[in-house]
């Protein structure tokens, strides 16, 4: 049992192809690879396919996309936040094809891995950043920490903790999604492994535990796709949230 | 704690990854579609404010010709009306002239019967006193001065007028 969650966990870690050469790809990067080629595929399809009266893919791809424009950019920015939506798009279909990818095995999602939901994270942060600066300037951007009518000796204070706040955003909005996806897999593995162990000592106790596990791949693996979905959408949503308070950073 | 440290070569992998994607995507992936998106949902706008404008527009017409067919019904009657007006008028003076006609026909009919009358009975008194004076002469042998015989006529003719008057 020990043996086998400890092969588990290994499997579920970054392993470099190679571990001798400097620059190695590695069972997460592959399949990311894999999902971002699926990704373009899907879209140069889609996008070929547009048309006034749309139907299969195109219209799959219109409604995603007006998903992500209506009800994510335009909902959390209002109609000038679609300048935006490029951005927002390009996220929210990276983290979609990469979560339901690790869905199919034996292939792992893209953003299985801390490299990928941090990296992602920390251009969020970047972009936000840069979009509330070139907005309304670095001096009242930084200013805009501290909301007006703080009394003096509390500001100090106040822009820590925004400074913190911010700081931290890259961190939990890269550590979510990683851990929705890894501890995803880490389930389905789990059962996957009680399954195996009730067939390879066959008892009684087996033999309640061997469908139980079975029910339970199924459940979690609808769970999971429940959650791939979501969890692009909470990484997305709070994007556009992100960019939108940089937006509206000298207005409090 | 591995577990939650980058590596490096995942991190630069997924740098080029954003970089590839966010610009195939801006470019090239989503601009055929949001354009699509956009025009159909003038085309739907617009299909719409067509058909709003269409449906006013034929309530307005509809209002107009009922408007216009409660004024010929008006029109219509009022004709009718005025007709029979007409010809109730046209009959009245019709009778009223027929009748006075008729009257003046008759009239003119009694006239004439009572100069035809009176013609009869002049010539019938002419002769009467004619004969009379004949009868008489021949009776008396002409010894009645002219006088007497005047006297005698018209006491004759008095009671023979008499006696047509009962």
């Amino acid at each position: 049992m020990t043996e086998k969650i400890g092969h588990l966990l290994h499997e579920l870690s970054v392993l470099p192809f190679s571990e001798s050469a400097a620059f190695s790809l590695t069972n997460y990067t592959f399949w990311l690879l894999v999902g971002i080629a699926l990704m373009i595929v899907f879209f140069v399809v889609a996008s070929r396919k547009a048309s006034l009266v749309p139907s299969g893919i195109g219209n799959l791809a219109e409604a995603a996309v007006d998903f992500v424009r209506n009800g994510i950019v335009v909902d959390v920015m209002g109609p000038e936040g679609k300048k935006y939506f490029p951005f927002i798009g390009t996220i929210f279909f990276f983290v979609l094809f990469n979560n339901l990818l690790g869905n199919i095995p034996p292939a792992l999602p893209g953003t299985g891995t801390v490299g990928t939901t941090f990296t992602w994270a920390i251009i969020v942060f970047i972009v936000y950043n840069g979009i509330g600066i070139k907005k309304v300037g670095l001096g009242r951007y930084i200013k805009s920490f501290i909301p007006s009518g703080t009394p003096g000796w509390l500001a100090p204070l106040i822009f820590l903790l925004e400074i913190i706040s911010h700081l931290l955003r890259p961190f939990t909005l890269g550590i979510r999604l990683f851990a929705n996806m890894y501890a995803g897999h880490i389930m389905l593995g789990v059962f996957a492994i009680f399954a195996a162990l009730a067939i390879e000592h066959f008892t009684p106790v087996g033999a309640i535990v061997l469908p139980l596990s079975f029910l339970m791949q199924i459940i979690l693996r609808l769970f999971e796709l429940a959650v791939a979905v979501l969890q692009a959408y909470i990484f997305t949503i709070l994007t556009a949230v992100y960019i939108s308070g940089a937006l509206h950073a000298g207005e409090h | 704690m591995e577990l939650i440290i980058p590596t490096t070569v995942e991190m630069a992998v997924n740098v080029v990854a954003f970089i590839v994607l966010f610009i195939f995507m801006a470019k090239f992936a989503f601009p055929p579609i949001t354009k699509m998106l956009d025009e159909r949902a003038n085309k739907i706008r617009e299909s719409l404010e067509k058909a709003e404008d269409t449906r006013v527009e034929a309530e307005r017409l509809l209002e107009e010709y009922k408007v216009q067919m409660a004024e010929a019904r008006a029109e219509a009657t009022q004709v009718i009306e005025q007709g029979r007006k007409v010809a109730e008028s046209m009959k009245v003076e019709i009778l009223a002239k027929a009748r006075e006609e008729a009257e003046a026909e008759k009239t003119k009919a009694i006239e004439a019967i009572k100069a035809e009358k009176s013609a009869a009975v002049g010539e019938i008194q002419k002769q009467v006193a004619d004969l009379s004076v004949a009868v008489a002469g021949k009776i008396i042998g002409s010894s009645l001065s002219r006088t007497d015989h005047e006297a005698l006529i018209d006491k004759y003719l008095t009671e023979v007028g008499s006696l047509h008057e009962n």
